[in-house]
């Protein structure tokens, strides 16, 4: 009795959804997070719903596994016009269906789905998901080593099926410390959607990046309101989430040209540009953030774009990123508008010369290794299954 | 209740407490749920690493100026009854803190970067 009860109210509190955004889909999504019945999970540890929501790329679909593989029971998964084959298993489908003619309405048929997929299994109607992936980990460990840990000594082996850090300098002062290799992305939150980066991490400040998979395309929109859209996303970095919710509420409906300049004067006076640090993320010719950030304020009140001269050739990612803490590298990443970010975000071929490909069709089999060398190669999970179902 | 008996209750609360733990206790985490969350990506190392804590410095240096202060409140009230004998014993005090405070500033904390 009770326990129903409680489990009734919980399917009334805001669905908790992590998504994952397909090619131009992204305007269309953050519209749909406005409504209050929706709860945009930070990562699928805190969602129950793993919404997959436009066309996907052959080579993500073995990340969305991986996601969907990490969030916990009871779970489930809305294709939302999405092309995914059958790489979720046969989770629900929501066909596409035409944007909604009045910008300011969401998608009510997503909205709907997604409140009843979490009414269900919040009141256990609704099974949760099976694992898709193999639970193993990347590379055998278990048993080796004097006491089975993995391997010996201090460094080496793969304790837990993963090698321990070895140590590189420092960009900041050479000091040696463990640097930290991952693939960021391609459905980090804080990301462009599609963006894969390979980054080297010490500490919080990025050592090298490199362009794996390049951001989605998106719908091209130059007007107020996708500068409401990137204006929000930004305020959301810079932990403004209230002045980002109402940028994100009038870029939805309310445009009118006293609700935006009342919005842009509180977000004047909140002082958040003078959080950017001066000369952060300066391309040339482009200005650094602080330029983007009012030239993004000035679009949001209804004036045209101030017209930049063309990127210069030499301006990547893989130049911009490096030297700069996390959370100014986020920054810059969401500062910039599509076109500029897929010029910044080509891959570059000439860098990849280290042997290994974490590219095309998901990731490099390493199948058994011994317990010794596994420095470079050991890091990747392998799998028996890419793209089939569970 | 005398002494044994005390003890044994006190195992048996705390056995049973731990049981409870045990059986309530999530189920373990998969491989894939083991892994950082990174958007999909995959590391290539443990995140189990060494990094700098940069504020290092300006810790020690906060201890080094804050103990001195703590135990000077009190100290200056023993200092009206006691005089010289505080006044020494303070001085060794102060003079062993301070070479805390020289070491950091031979490790350049006072330059601001």
């Amino acid at each position: 009795m009770a326990v129903s009860a409680l489990k009734r109210w919980a399917g009334k509190a805001p669905a908790p959804v992590f998504v994952a955004i397909g090619e131009g889909m992204r305007e269309r999504v953050e519209r749909l997070f406005a409504d209050p019945r929706l709860e945009r999970a930070a990562t699928p540890r805190h969602a129950a719903i793993f919404l997959i929501a436009g066309p996907m790329r052959l080579e993500d679909r073995e990340d969305l596994r991986r996601i969907h593989d990490q969030m916990p029971h009871p779970r489930a998964t809305l294709l939302w016009a999405a092309e995914v084959g059958e790489a979720l298993g046969d989770a629900e489908t929501l066909t596409a269906t035409l944007r909604p003619a009045d910008a300011s309405r969401a998608d009510e048929a997503a909205l709907d789905r997604l409140t009843r997929i979490w009414a269900e299994l919040s009141n256990g109607e609704r099974p949760s998901e099976p694992d898709l992936l193999h639970d193993e980990p990347p590379n055998p460990w278990q048993g080796i080593g004097p006491h089975g840990q993995g391997g010996k000594g201090m460094m080496g082996g793969t304790p837990y099926g993963r090698p321990m850090a070895m140590t590189a300098d420092d960009l900041r002062d050479g000091l040696a410390l463990d640097p930290y290799t991952a693939r960021f992305g391609p459905f980090l939150p804080m990301f462009p959607p599609g963006l894969l980066l390979e980054m080297t991490l010490q500490g919080d400040v990025i050592q090298s990046a490199k362009v794996l998979r390049p951001p989605l395309p998106q719908a091209a929109g130059n007007d107020a309101s996708a500068a409401l859209l990137r204006l929000a996303r930004l305020l959301d970095l810079l932990g403004l989430p209230v002045l980002g919710h109402r940028a994100r509420l009038a870029a939805a409906g309310n445009r009118s040209s006293s609700a935006v300049e009342m919005l842009s004067r509180a977000i004047r006076w909140s002082g958040s540009t003078l959080a950017i640090p001066p000369g952060l993320g300066a391309v040339e010719g482009q200005g650094d953030l602080r330029t983007r950030f009012h030239d993004l304020l000035a679009v949001a009140g209804g004036s045209s774009a101030e017209t930049r001269p063309e990127l210069p050739e030499s301006a990547h990612l893989s130049s911009l990123l490096p030297g700069l803490e996390w959370s100014e590298a986020m920054l810059v990443l969401n500062s910039l508008d599509d076109a500029t970010l897929a010029a910044l975000a080509v891959i570059k071929d000439d860098e990849d010369k280290n042997g290994h490909d974490h590219e095309g069709g998901g990731h490099m089999h390493h199948e058994h290794h011994g317990h010794g060398g596994h420095q470079g190669d050991g890091g990747h999970e392998h799998h028996a299954g890419h793209g089939g179902g569970a | 209740m005398d002494l044994v008996t005390k003890i044994i209750v006190i195992c048996a609360v705390s056995a049973l407490a731990v049981f409870t733990l045990w059986r309530t206790r999530a189920k373990d985490a998969t491989a894939p749920q083991q892994l950082p969350y990174l958007g999909g990506g995959t590391p290539d190392t443990h995140a189990w690493q060494r990094y700098h804590v940069r504020y290092y410095s300006m810790t020690l240096l906060f201890i080094a100026f804050e103990m001195e202060m703590m135990f000077m409140y009190p100290w200056a009230v023993v200092f009206v009854e006691e005089g010289g004998k505080a006044m020494m014993e303070m001085g060794m005090f102060l003079a062993i803190l301070s070479i805390g405070i020289v070491y950091a500033w031979r490790e350049g904390v006072f330059r601001w970067q």
